[in-house]
């Protein structure tokens, strides 16, 4: 088996540590005897996208994101959306989980026209959401807990049906109104939480592994890692948050 | 801004007097609060007790302590004494602390000079109240995400501090495009430091803070690279391009653990200069110390010449001698930083143990994802490290990172308790390497004063 990785836009879109979450898919397959590669496709790159199983997508610089708008008016962002059709997973976080919806409406009104992958939209808010949080992914994505951190000031509302990815045990999530986080749309799953997500979440990396090899392979089961470490970091900071520890001197 | 009363101000500098001596004798290193208590009595009182003097400020995201430290070691040997805030109080309230103690009872300030490290952010704040003759930007990174949000927006927080004083002359470092851009549309007088030279390997850079151009958005394009992001960058698109520089090291002939040796151009003039501290980023914090210093208007040759014995401080490549076990700690705080420090433990010639310390405390800043941008593979995959020690309030999260950085599960040793790591570091028969970041390093370098009988760090 062998899985073909693409990470769209590293160039602009990585913010955050995302570079963590292309580590985490490349080792936890690797410990499996799974092959993959990665692709960097970036701005004016002519890759032929229907190639790969997985696309990340992580977050940017708000003076970054308009350099990509271009480009993505330029053939790719067609592209994208196809390969949403076609039923490939997709890992997009924050700046990159927004560029999927609609737009975005900055604070005093200009409105930034995004792909229209998945039927949501954002609006830029007052206030920064930040800090360590806690959801738990909807049944279709798993059910277990995630642990991220969450930094962002556009508050993001799913459209009518729209399920999200998960739902905020502790944090904003979405637009801290309706307890929602991220999205889930065919097998995209979009999210606010970089850290980078993967890593802290075991069980949500090998679901979304799982979901990118079923796709291409018709079944996967993989093999269980020993996680140790993997739970003992999503432990501390989930037992962090919802105790609400105060521990600054 | 309204200039306080002879009553407001002896009660402000005595309340801040009365509060440091206070903490000091409960043996608190509190840096804050008694600056809090003097903005209390007289909210300017940063404006009184600073007026008449002459002050660099130091501000960017890595290097400002020890570029400070360069300036203040040059000043006091060259017989010009000089205040400075050693202890990283670097936000408004903590400047407030440092200037209004050195103030006399009626807010006469006593030393004429002074070195000032200032926090990006709080730029703003404090030098339209102290009116420095010079401002030096050592660098912009990602860093410390969560306050500032991001890079762009640091550079917004400090082209809006430059913007309120148009009489300050602007050090700035050429080679980095966020900062040499501070100099867009100011009236300021600017000078231009830099690597006029290339250094290491030439490769482009993965993950860069600042690849597309600022001012119209095009990818720059390098002559040549130094460390990060810096560089000789050019838009070929809009023509913005790096400035030509008054100071700058022409030629890096030797970097070793016990400093480096480089040639440095002061206008037209050469000389060979002896820097006495490691690593390629403490050479941009010596170009930078010596274009502040001939900006501030002193002998370039004082500088020059206290170089070769200016000591580390504070957490940055700082020895400890505990009971035989040598012990360096270098601050990371940062992707670019912490790159820099793995790279200078990669070039070790012997075999070592190293500590890494997390903490995400206010200010560490609360996300610690930059820890996933560091290439901490240079050192777990490294024969000569035989053990790794994590710690910090995310230890977990370090401990995760370096499983990921191909760091074999039974090399980490996770202890939450620093006492015990010091235990652990007494025991040793290698050299320990410490890299902490702000707030865990605080903690660790009390805990080795103590146990190495050095003094507490705010006296
Ligand atoms: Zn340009």
């Amino acid at each position: 088996m062998e899985l073909k990785i693409c990470h769209l836009y590293p160039e602009v879109l990585n913010l955050y540590g995302d570079r963590g979450n292309i580590r985490c898919l490349t080792k936890r397959l690797s410990w499996r005897g799974i092959d993959c590669s990665v692709a960097r496709v970036g701005i004016g790159d002519q890759t032929d996208l229907s190639q790969f199983d997985l696309f990340f997508i992580g977050g940017g610089q708000d003076f970054e994101q308009e350099v990509l708008l271009g480009d993505l008016k330029g053939g790719k962002g067609d592209a994208i959306r196809g390969a949403v059709e076609d039923g490939k997973t997709f890992l997009c976080i924050c700046g990159g989980y927004q560029m999927m919806g609609h737009y975005y409406e900055t604070y005093d009104g200009v409105k930034c026209e995004f792909l229209g992958a998945v039927d949501f939209y954002t609006v830029g808010g007052k206030t920064r959401m930040i800090d360590n949080y806690v959801f738990r992914l909807g049944e279709e994505s798993g059910g277990s807990t995630v642990v991220g951190f969450e930094n962002h000031s556009g508050k993001t509302y799913l459209g009518e049906g729209v399920k999200p990815l998960g739902t905020v045990l502790a944090g904003n999530g979405n637009n801290g109104e309706d307890r929602t986080e991220g999205v889930r749309y065919r097998n995209v799953f979009g999210s606010y939480s970089h850290g980078p997500i993967l890593p802290k979440n075991p069980e949500f990396a090998d679901f979304l592994l799982t979901t990118a090899l079923e796709r291409r392979y018709g079944n996967a089961q993989l093999e269980p890692l020993a996680d140790g470490f993997e739970k003992t970091a999503h432990d501390a900071v989930m037992n962090h948050v919802l105790n609400h520890e105060v521990k600054d001197a | 801004m309204s200039k306080p009363n002879t009553v407001q101000t002896v009660l402000s500098v005595a309340s801040c007097k009365l509060t440091r001596w206070a903490l000091r004798v409960t043996h608190r290193g509190g840096t804050a609060l008694p600056g809090k208590v003097a903005r209390v009595f007289a909210k300017d009182i940063l404006e009184a007790v600073s007026s008449g003097m002459e002050i660099i400020v130091v501000t960017g995201t890595n290097g400002k302590t020890t570029t400070s430290r360069m300036l203040e070691h040059a000043l006091t040997s060259s017989g010009h004494p000089c205040l400075a805030n050693k202890s990283g109080a670097n936000l408004l309230s903590g400047v407030t602390a440092e200037l209004t103690c050195n103030a006399d009872w009626l807010g006469k300030p006593k030393s004429h000079y002074a070195v000032i490290e200032c926090d990006e952010g709080a730029l703003k704040q404090v030098v339209p109240l102290i009116h420095p003759k010079v401002i030096v930007v050592t660098n912009l990174f990602r860093d410390q995400l969560d306050r500032y949000g991001e890079v762009m927006h640091t550079a917004d927080a400090i082209r809006s501090g430059i913007k309120k004083v148009p009489e300050a002359v602007l050090c700035l470092n050429a080679d980095d495009s966020l900062v040499s851009s501070l100099a867009f549309d100011v009236p300021n007088r600017v000078v231009y430091y830099g690597l006029d030279t290339p250094y290491g390997d030439q490769k482009d850079v993965e993950i860069s803070d600042a690849k597309y151009c600022i001012r119209c958005g095009k990818e720059y394009r390098y002559h040549y690279h130094t460390y990060a992001h810096l560089g000789g960058f050019c838009c070929d698109s809009c023509g913005y391009e790096r400035h030509e520089t008054q100071t700058a090291v022409t030629k890096v002939k030797r970097i070793a653990p016990d400093g480096s040796d480089v040639t440095l151009r002061t206008g037209s003039v050469e000389q060979d200069v002896h820097i006495g501290l490691p690593a390629i980023y403490n050479v941009y914090n010596a170009v930078a110390a010596v274009a502040a210093y001939t900006a501030f208007g002193l002998p370039k040759e004082e500088i020059l010449s206290s170089l070769s014995d200016v000591h580390s401080s504070f957490g940055r490549m700082e020895t400890f001698d505990l009971g035989g076990v040598r012990v360096q700690m270098i601050l990371v705080k940062n992707p670019a930083g912490c790159n820099q420090a793995l790279q200078y433990l990669a070039g070790m010639e012997e075999d070592f143990k190293v500590v890494f310390a997390l903490n995400d405390r206010t200010a560490d800043g609360h996300d610690i994802s930059w820890i996933w941008d560091a290439d901490f593979e240079q050192v777990t995959t490294d024969p000569h490290v035989q053990e790794v020690l994590v710690t910090g309030d995310r230890a977990e999260d370090m401990q995760l990172r370096l499983k990921y950085g191909d760091c074999s599960e039974d090399r980490i040793h996770l202890e939450k308790d620093q006492g015990k790591i010091l235990e652990q570091i007494r025991r040793s028969t290698l050299p320990v390497y410490i890299l902490p970041n702000y707030t865990s390093m605080l903690s660790l370098r009390k805990l080795l004063s103590e146990a190495t009988g050095g003094s507490e760090f705010w006296k």
